[in-house]
């Protein structure tokens, strides 16, 4: 009997846990190259890069359902328990995060063409690069979290989100406030509240990949909690 | 491989040499004796009718028992045949009477005795006839140049009662109702078989009780220290320990300290049951090892007592094994001569024992004891004996296997 | 791998209102020591799962709780163990009907080579508990219908008990020990003779007798652990490591040995 409990007995659940985890990550990354592309595109008005995000939304989607196919597989196979029943659930949901987070980034790059390079594309520019930048520095920042087990990366995202909503509130009322001085750009000011709002949302799903990084290290289910809750579960 | 193969080859057929040698022997063992000893089952017989005079031999319908018994029928015989041959001379005379057994006399006697109305009537009696004219009869008659211990005018007797229908062969009923005899005509094996019965029953009813005891014991209370284990290894000993040892230790102990009377079935059955103890406790300890211990913890798991444990589940399920181990111990005591010789067995007893403490011989000391003597029938008798010795431990070993078959039950 | 020094068990080894109680209990075989030091209470009506890789004591263990392990000479047991605030190990115990109070069901089913009826009256013949045939007769049928056993096994109640099939059999032990009416049942791999279809049986069985039994089962099987228990204690090398409720343990386990083990990490 050897003491070494990072190994299984099995090498096949090993190598299919490594694979499931292997596949998200990059899964992740290419979820993150679309956000940030998107918000490129939409930023420079650069049609082509919001064409290719919309392309490769197909892609996302299959890969969520590869990957949790190869979920069920270790469900049904290996009945893993504990650590390992975490990290194919977490794994399972956080797959379901990142192909929302596709799904909002090719909404952002279909509004980028909706808005092409009209005049007000100015309209709220800077809070979109600034939400744009911060959302995809948290996907990266969950997923690193995730790999190295990280709670305290994971709490660091979960502010961060903070952050980005309080960003998303203030820029909802410039909009208010534009579209009451000019009802004559209001269907332009919706597309760019869309443009917010999925960046908004893409930040509660990196949210969400962060709790799950908590799930996995600590066992505690903080979804649907407070920031000052997960920072509790976290330090003990 | 190939010499892997042939090297299997080689063994199986070395296997098969050695089952075949060992079948070829008991062939041969078994076609010598039922060649010689077949013969012991059939006995030559002088059929003839004898007037059954009643003032030679000074008898009426009316004698008692002790008068017949003291009447003279040897001389009436004597009489009958020397009208019937016409012996020329005293030599003949005695020649003709030798070939009549001692016993035939006996038979009259015998058939008088049952029914006195015979007397003074001419009765027809199968008269036994004399070892030597049984041996001519069955092995001799018509070989050339034998040396036969028949003379030349015994022979033509004979060979006139033959024409005549008068000498035949039937089957022997004497051997099985007699006892021993120093007249091998009149020799039979009931007084052994009867003595065995007897000493088998003694060495039953005392090793059975007991290594059944000492078995449950030793396997099931005994704590296992040294002793017990010094214990085990000496029964062990015992089970190898030369059985003419055993009847050195009858002789020392039961007849000069406890002086039990000797040649009788109880200090054989005694001698035999301290040879059979070993076989029936190792026997009796592996049919208990042999009960699975999930029964055990079964019943110790509902309360039950270690006594209860034994009595109520163990003992059951070990006894078909103890009794297949016991019947063939008793086998193994069925056949022992040694023990028994020295404990003084081997006397010349005619007479069937009645109880354990009557003297007796038992069978295979009978069949020592033919063997030593110097006549042709007790040669045939000795095989004869030894049929009926195999027949009856082929007997008592497919008992235990069917004993074994039936009350083995699966769990 | 070796004992762990000065371990406390990780979890809630104790409960409110325990019908067993296990204090600082070690178990010696001759010199070598099998337990050491386990603290446990089994609480009433509740299905405790004692696992471990093999030969981490738990069946040793479980075996203290109805001194099963007085049969081997050279086994001794350290602490105290109490059933309902009494010393089973008390010298003035006696372990006749301190095992009919503490029943156990063994791995292999053995029934006794006798038949279906007298492998269940056995128990209450000895304890003398039927005071007549009909009330024999009374318990047969009651522990038969308890252990689920009896609309199979009715018309032949007198045909041996070893020709039922190996799910059967154990069914017939589990109301074997029912019959003595006893207040904790001890289960040592009750399963791990039997196909899927017969474990799922005596699975629900042991989830019914949980109403009127307190049950603690040795298994091999974590999920079945996980299927039957309310709580799981988890033994590694004679020590007792955690105590949880038994969905704690399975999804997040305290101690990294527990853990260790229910992944597969090592066994």
């Amino acid at each position: 009997m050897e003491m070494n409990f990072n190994q299984h007995i099995s090498g096949q659940f090993n190598a299919d846990l490594e694979a499931i985890r292997n596949h998200m990550m990059g899964m992740g990354g290419l979820v993150e190259r679309q956000v940030a592309n998107a918000i490129e595109a939409i930023c420079s008005g650069d049609t082509r890069l919001a064409d290719e995000v919309i392309r490769r939304e197909d892609e996302v989607d299959k890969l969520e359902v590869a990957i949790d196919h190869e979920c069920t597989q270790i469900l049904v196979r290996r009945q893993p328990a504990a650590s390992d029943l975490r990290m194919v659930l977490a794994v399972s949901r956080v797959v379901r995060d990142l192909e929302r987070i596709g799904d909002e980034a090719s909404k952002v790059a279909f509004h980028a063409l909706e808005v092409g390079d009209s005049a007000n594309t100015q309209l709220c520019q800077q809070a979109m690069r600034y939400m744009g930048a911060e959302v995809v520095k948290m996907i990266s920042g969950a997923l690193d979290a995730f790999t190295r087990h990280d709670v305290e990366g994971a709490v660091e995202v979960v502010r961060t989100d903070k952050r980005v909503d309080q960003q998303y509130a203030s820029a909802l009322r410039e909009l208010i406030t534009y579209m009451m001085e000019d009802p004559r750009s209001i269907g332009q000011a919706i597309n760019i509240l869309w443009i917010l709002r999925a960046i908004e949302r893409i930040g509660d799903h990196a949210r969400n990949i962060s709790e799950q990084v908590i799930y996995l290290v600590k066992g505690t289910d903080v979804r649907h909690s407070s920031l000052t809750e997960i920072e509790e579960q976290a330090k003990d | 491989m190939k010499r892997r193969r042939s090297a299997e080859k080689r063994f199986r057929v070395y296997g098969l040499i050695s089952v075949l040698f060992g079948l070829l022997c008991l062939v041969v063992l078994f076609g010598d004796i039922l060649s010689k000893g077949l013969a012991a089952f059939s006995q030559t017989v002088i059929r003839t009718e004898v007037v059954l005079d009643a003032d030679y031999l000074g008898l009426n319908k009316n004698s008692s028992s002790d008068e017949i018994r003291a009447a003279n029928f040897e001389g009436l015989l004597k009489n009958h045949f020397k009208e019937m041959v016409q012996p020329d001379g005293r030599k003949e005379r005695r020649q003709l009477y030798s070939m009549i057994s001692a016993g035939a006399a006996w038979q009259l006697i015998e058939a008088v005795q049952a029914n006195p109305g015979l007397i003074g009537q001419a009765v027809t009696f199968d008269l036994i006839a004399d070892d030597d004219v049984d041996q001519w009869l069955k092995h001799d008659r018509g070989v050339e140049g034998i040396n036969t211990r028949m003379s030349e005018v015994q022979i033509a007797w004979m060979e006139s009662w033959i024409e005549q229908g008068m000498l035949t062969t039937r089957f022997n009923t004497l051997f099985f109702t007699n006892g021993d005899s120093r007249e091998p005509e009149l020799a039979g094996i009931h007084g052994a078989i009867k003595g065995t019965f007897l000493t088998l029953l003694v060495t039953f009813l005392l090793s059975f009780p007991i290594g059944v005891a000492a078995a449950i014991y030793l396997e099931e209370f005994a704590p296992k220290n040294r002793i017990t284990e010094i214990v085990e290894i000496n029964i062990n000993n015992l089970a190898a320990v030369p059985s003419i040892t055993f009847g050195l230790l009858g002789l020392a102990i039961f007849i000069n300290i406890f002086g039990v009377s000797r040649s009788t079935p109880l200090v054989g059955g005694l001698v035999l049951t301290l040879m059979t103890l070993p076989t029936i406790i190792i026997s009796g300890r592996a049919a208990i090892k042999a009960v699975p211990p999930s029964i055990r913890e079964a019943a110790f798991g509902l309360g039950a007592s270690k006594v209860q444990v034994v009595f109520h589940h163990v003992l059951p399920l070990a006894l078909p094994g103890m009794l297949t181990g016991t019947i063939i111990g008793m086998a193994q005591a069925l056949g022992e001569t040694a023990p028994l010789l020295m404990i003084g067995m081997i006397a010349f007893v005619v007479d069937v024992p009645g109880f354990i403490n009557d003297p007796s011989t038992v069978l295979p000391v009978q069949i020592f004891l033919w063997s030593d003597s110097p006549e042709r029938a007790f040669t045939e008798r000795t095989s004869g004996a030894i049929i009926v010795l195999l027949g009856f431990l082929v007997v008592m070993n497919t008992a235990a296997v069917m004993l074994r078959r039936r009350l083995e039950r699966r769990w | 791998m070796s004992i762990i020094e000065n371990h406390t068990t990780c979890g809630s080894p104790l409960v409110e209102s325990p019908k067993l109680t296990a204090r600082n209990v070690g178990v010696f075989y001759g010199e070598k020591q099998a337990i050491f030091d386990v603290s446990l209470d089994i609480g009433s009506n509740e299905v405790i799962a004692l696992i471990g890789p093999s030969g981490c004591g738990k069946s040793t263990f479980l075996r203290c709780l109805n001194r099963m392990n007085d049969t081997i000479d050279i086994c001794s047991v350290t602490g105290k163990i109490e059933l309902d605030n009494e010393d089973i190990y008390d010298p003035k115990v006696d372990v006749v009907p301190l095992r009919a109070r503490v029943g156990m069901v063994f791995q292999k089913p053995n029934p006794f080579p006798k038949s279906i009826y007298d492998n269940i009256a056995y128990g209450p013949r000895i304890h003398g508990l039927a005071h007549s045939r009909v009330d024999l007769d009374e318990i047969v049928e009651k522990s038969l219908q308890r252990a689920g056993l009896w609309n199979e096994v009715k018309d032949r109640l007198h045909a041996p008990g070893t020709g039922l099939s190996g799910g059967q059999q154990q069914r017939l032990c589990i109301a074997r020990t029912i019959a003595v009416d006893p207040e904790v049942i001890l289960m040592d791999e009750p399963c791990s003779a039997l196909d899927p279809i017969a474990t799922a049986k005596i699975e629900e069985l042991i989830d019914e007798l949980r109403e009127n039994y307190t049950i603690a089962i040795v298994t091999h099987s974590m999920q079945q652990a996980a299927r039957v228990s309310q709580r799981t204690a988890y033994f590694h090398m004679g020590q007792l490591i955690e105590v949880n409720p038994t969905d704690q343990v399975f999804t997040t386990p305290e101690h990294s040995l527990t853990e260790a083990y229910i992944t597969g990490r090592f066994g």
